[in-house]
C-alpha cells in the first residue's frame, strides 16, 4: 500500500513537472539560428573557418565592410580616400564604441592591421602583403602601400581585418568588437548567445534584442527543430531535404546564389591528364543540367569557368559552348589521344554530401565515354592532406567559397600560387592575373573575363555548377539579406 | 583485497595502453589540425606558424610523455578547436551522456522485468508469441530511428516534448525512450527464457506446492535467481551507451560525450580525442568494476572462485 501511495506521488511530481516547462521559447524579441558547427576561434588574427564568419560578422566590423552586392559600405570609416597614384588610403574613423564601453581609437585600428599583417601573427598575413606601413594621425588611419594593388581595399572588409581594443586579451573566446551584437556566451557544442548592442553607431536598432546560434550537427533534426518553433532559421540547407519543408505552412524557403564555384577538380600535371585532349574529353562528357537536376534538385546554376554568375560585374557568359555535353566528341578525342580505356581515382569529400552526390553522377557520365572513375569517399582532413596539400590525386570534386573581389578566387589558379592545388600552368594566365592588380576598373573587368576564357579552354577544372543557397525561416521570419560572401546578417532580420 | 588491487593493476595498464593507441592512431590519420583550421586557403608559411604554435612540430614521443604526465596531474591539455582546457570540455558534456546512460538502462530494466516475467508466464500462448514478434522487431529497429519516429510523434505532431536540445528533465524524455526501447526488448527476451528455465526447476515447484502465492514465487524466488542474467546484459548495455549514444546525440543535438568526439576527430583535434578516449576508458572499466561487484553481491558463488 506504501508503495502505491508514493508511486502516486512521484507520477504526479513528473507530470506537474513536465506541464511547467514551457515549450518553445515564448520571447518573439529572440531569434534562434540552427548551425552545423562550432566556430573554431573568435580571434580576427587566427579564424578562418567559415562557421566562425558568419557568426562573427555580426560581432565584429572593419572600417569598410561588404553589403549584399557584394560592393563596400562605410562601417567604423565614415569614408576613405586613395589617392592618384593608388598607394595611399586614407580612412577616416567614425565616433564609435566597442562592446566593453570603450571608445574606438586610432590606436586600435592601427594596431589590429598590424597584426592582421603580421605573417607570426594573422593567419590571412599573405593578403596583406601589399601594405607597407599603417599609422594614425588625428581621426585618420593612413595605410601605405608598396605598389597599386587594386583587390586590396576588398580584403579590408574581411574578418581578418576586424579592429578589437588593443589591450583585448582571450579574443578567441571573448570577443569584443563594434558590430550590432555583442558576445555573451559560448557553450561548446550547444550555442553562442549574443545580445543587442545598444550603443552600436548606426541609427536603426536591430529588432532582436538576443540571438542565439544553436549549433545542430543534423539537418534532420534542425528541421524538426524549425517545425517546432525552436529554430527560427536554418540558413544552409542541404538540397536533399527540402522536400521536407516544401508546402510546409509555417516555413518559407528562399533559394538564391551562393558565390561557390562547384568545380570537378582534375590534377593537371598528373601523366595522363596532363593531355589536354583527356581533360577535353572529360569537359565534353559532363552534362551539367543532369547533374544539378540529380544532386541538387535542380538548386543551381550551371557555370563555365572559375568564377560565379553571383559576380555579374566580373563573369564571363560567353563560355557556355566552349565544350558542351558532347560524349561523341569525348570519345573521338580520347581514341585522338590514344586511350581506348581509362581508369581514374575519384576522390569525394564525405562530409559534403553535395559533392558526394556529384561526384557519383560524374561517375556514370565519365563511364559513358569510356573513362572509369573510381570512387573514394575519403573525410575533409584526409582531403586536405591528400588533394589539397601534396596534390596527390587525380580527379575530386569541391566547392570554393565565394570572395568580394575576383583577384582572391582566381589568383589560386596561377602557376606560383600555393593554393593551386589543380597544378594548372599557363603563363598567359599568370601574366594576366599579374597584370590586373594596378588596372582601372574597366580593364580589370576585361583581363578577368580573359583569364577565365583560358582557364576554360585549358580546362584547369571542369566548373559544374554555383549551388543555390536554401535559407529556410519560420513564416514570420522576415528581412533575410543574402550575401556574395558567407554571412548571416542579423540586424536585417525581424518578425 | 588482492582483488582490488589486480583490479586496480589492470585498470591503469588498460588505461595507458588505451591511450598510447589512441595518440598513435591519430598520427596515422593524413591530416592535421593545421590543414583543418586553414582549409582551402591554406598555405605553407601560414601552416608551419599554426604548427608551431600548437606544438605539433615536437617529437611525438616528447607529445606523448607530456600528455601521460599532464594527466597524471590532472590536466587533459588545451582543444586545439576550442582554445579552452579538455578537462572543461569534458565536465561539461560528461554529466549528459551519463544521465543518458543511466537512465536508459535503468528504464529498459523497468520495462523488461515485468514484462518477461509476464509472457514467461503466459509462455506459449498467442499472447507470447505476439509479445516475442514485438521483442524481435523491437531488437532489429536501431535506436536512432526509433528516436526520429519519437519526435516526429511527440515533438512534431503533438507538440508535447521539444524535438532535441538540452534544456531540462524534459529533453531527455525522448533520447533516453528511443535508447531504451530497442535495448528492452533485447532484456525482455533475456528475462523470458530464463524465467522459463526457471519455472522447470524443482525448487519452484516446491515453493508453489507449499502454497507461495504467485507474485511471490515469482519475484523473490524465481527473480532472484535470472537477476544474475538479467544484470550482466544491462551491464553490458551501460557499458556500450556510456560510449555509445553518439548516434542518439546527433538526432538529438545532445552536447555530449559523443558530439564532442565526433567533432574533435574529424577537425584532428589530439588533445581532444585524447582525453575523451581516456574518460570513455575510465567510465567503462569504472562500470564493469561495479557490474563485477554488483553480480558478487547477488551470486555468492562468484566471491568464491
Amino acid at each position: 500500500m506504501k508503495n502505491k501511495k508514493a508511486l502516486r506521488l512521484i507520477v504526479i511530481v513528473i507530470s506537474l513537472f513536465i506541464l511547467t516547462v514551457p515549450m518553445a521559447a515564448a520571447n518573439e524579441k529572440v531569434l534562434n539560428i540552427a548551425v552545423q558547427a562550432d566556430p573554431d576561434s573568435f580571434d580576427p588574427t587566427r579564424s578562418v573557418a567559415a562557421a566562425t564568419v558568419e557568426i562573427a560578422f555580426n560581432i565584429y566590423e572593419g572600417l569598410v565592410k561588404a553589403n549584399e552586392y557584394g560592393e563596400l559600405e562605410a562601417a567604423l570609416a565614415t569614408h576613405w580616400e586613395i589617392d592618384p597614384s593608388q598607394t595611399v588610403y586614407t580612412f577616416y574613423l567614425r565616433d564609435a564604441y566597442f562592446h566593453n564601453g570603450q571608445k574606438v581609437t586610432v590606436d586600435d585600428v592601427v594596431n589590429a592591421i598590424n597584426r592582421a599583417r603580421d605573417p607570426q601573427i594573422g593567419q590571412k598575413a599573405g593578403e596583406y602583403q601589399a601594405i607597407e606601413s599603417v599609422y594614425g594621425e588625428d581621426n585618420r588611419v593612413i595605410v601605405k602601400l608598396r605598389a597599386p594593388h587594386g583587390p586590396l581595399i576588398y580584403e579590408f572588409a574581411d574578418l581578418a581585418m576586424a579592429i578589437y581594443p588593443k589591450d583585448a586579451a582571450n579574443l578567441a573566446n571573448q570577443p569584443i568588437g563594434t558590430g550590432p551584437y555583442k558576445f555573451v556566451e559560448w557553450r561548446p557544442n550547444q550555442s553562442i548567445k549574443l545580445a543587442r548592442f545598444d550603443e552600436h553607431w548606426a541609427d536603426a536598432k536591430p529588432y532582436f534584442e538576443e540571438v542565439n546560434f544553436r549549433i545542430i550537427p543534423d539537418d534532420h533534426s534542425a528541421i524538426l527543430n524549425l517545425k517546432t518553433g525552436f529554430v527560427d532559421l536554418i540558413p544552409r540547407l542541404d538540397a536533399s531535404l527540402l522536400h521536407q519543408v516544401e508546402g510546409d505552412p509555417r516555413i518559407n524557403v528562399l533559394a538564391a546564389p551562393m558565390n561557390l564555384v562547384q568545380l570537378l577538380v582534375i590534377n593537371n600535371q598528373d601523366p595522363i591528364l596532363k593531355d589536354l585532349r583527356v581533360r577535353q574529353a572529360i569537359a565534353l562528357a559532363i552534362d551539367r543540367e543532369e547533374i544539378i537536376f540529380g544532386a541538387a534538385w535542380g538548386n543551381g546554376d550551371p557555370i563555365y569557368t572559375g568564377l560565379s554568375p553571383a559576380m555579374p560585374k566580373f563573369y564571363n557568359d560567353s563560355l557556355e559552348d566552349v565544350y558542351p555535353y558532347d560524349p561523341d566528341r569525348a570519345k573521338k578525342l580520347l581514341a585522338e589521344a590514344g586511350y581506348d580505356k581509362l581508369e581514374f581515382t575519384f576522390y569525394l569529400p564525405a562530409q559534403y554530401s553535395l559533392h558526394v552526390n556529384t561526384g557519383e553522377i560524374i561517375a556514370e557520365q565519365l563511364n559513358r565515354v569510356g573513362i572509369k572513375a573510381n570512387i573514394e569517399i575519403i573525410d575533409w582532413g584526409t582531403w586536405l592532406d591528400k588533394v589539397y596539400t601534396q596534390r596527390d590525386y587525380q580527379l575530386s570534386i569541391v566547392g570554393l567559397t565565394g570572395k568580394l573581389d575576383p583577384h582572391a578566387i582566381l589568383v589560386r589558379y596561377t602557376s606560383d600560387s600555393s593554393r593551386n592545388f589543380f597544378n594548372f600552368d599557363n603563363q598567359e594566365y599568370d601574366r594576366i592575373i599579374a597584370e590586373a592588380i594596378d588596372v582601372p576598373d574597366e580593364q580589370r573587368v576585361q583581363l578577368y573575363r580573359q583569364a577565365q576564357k583560358i582557364m576554360t579552354e585549358n580546362v584547369a577544372g571542369v566548373f559544374i555548377m554555383d549551388p543555390s543557397q536554401l535559407v529556410i525561416t519560420s513564416k514570420d521570419l522576415k528581412g533575410w539579406k543574402n550575401y556574395p560572401i558567407y554571412v548571416i546578417d542579423v540586424a536585417a532580420l525581424y518578425r | 583485497m588482492k582483488f582490488i588491487a589486480e583490479k586496480l593493476i589492470s585498470f591503469i595498464t588498460t588505461i595507458i595502453f588505451v591511450s598510447l593507441i589512441t595518440f598513435l592512431a591519430i598520427q596515422v590519420l593524413p591530416g592535421d589540425p593545421s590543414l583543418l583550421i586553414l582549409g582551402t586557403e591554406g598555405d605553407p608559411a601560414s601552416r608551419e606558424i599554426i604548427r608551431e604554435q600548437l606544438g605539433l612540430n615536437e617529437n611525438i614521443v616528447v607529445r606523448y610523455f607530456k600528455w601521460i604526465i599532464g594527466v597524471f596531474r590532472g590536466d587533459l591539455g588545451q582543444s586545439i578547436r576550442y582554445s579552452v582546457p579538455v578537462r572543461d570540455l569534458i565536465s561539461d558534456a560528461l554529466p549528459l551522456t551519463l544521465w543518458l546512460a543511466f537512465l536508459a538502462v535503468i528504464l529498459s530494466l523497468v520495462i523488461s522485468i515485468p514484462l518477461g516475467i509476464g509472457l514467461a508466464v503466459k509462455g506459449g500462448s498467442v499472447l507470447d508469441l505476439l509479445g516475442s514478434l514485438i521483442m524481435q522487431i523491437g531488437m532489429s529497429v536501431p535506436a536512432f530511428w526509433i528516436g526520429i519516429l519519437l519526435i516526429q510523434l511527440f515533438a512534431v505532431k503533438l507538440q508535447w516534448l521539444p524535438p532535441g536540445g538540452y534544456g531540462s528533465f524534459v529533453s531527455f524524455i525522448l533520447p533516453v525512450l528511443a535508447l531504451a526501447l530497442p535495448r528492452a526488448a533485447v532484456l525482455t527476451r533475456v528475462v523470458r527464457a530464463n524465467m522459463l528455465d526457471e519455472f522447470r526447476e524443482d525448487y519452484l515447484r516446491t515453493a508453489r506446492s507449499k502454497g507461495l502465492p504467485q507474485g511471490k514465487v515469482l519475484y523473490k524466488h524465481a527473480l532472484r535467481n535470472v537477476a544474475i542474467s538479467i544484470f550482466t546484459v544491462a551491464g553490458i548495455h551501460l557499458t556500450q551507451l556510456l560510449v555509445g549514444t553518439i548516434v542518439i546525440e546527433q538526432v538529438f543535438s545532445l552536447p555530449g560525450l559523443g558530439q564532442l568526439l565526433l567533432a574533435a576527430v574529424l577537425q584532428r583535434d589530439l588533445p581532444l580525442v585524447q582525453g575523451l578516449v581516456f574518460i570513455g576508458a575510465v567510465l567503462i572499466l569504472t562500470a564493469n568494476l561495479c557490474f563485477d561487484f554488483l553480480i558478487a553481491a547477488l551470486d555468492p558463488r562468484v566471491r568464491f572462485e
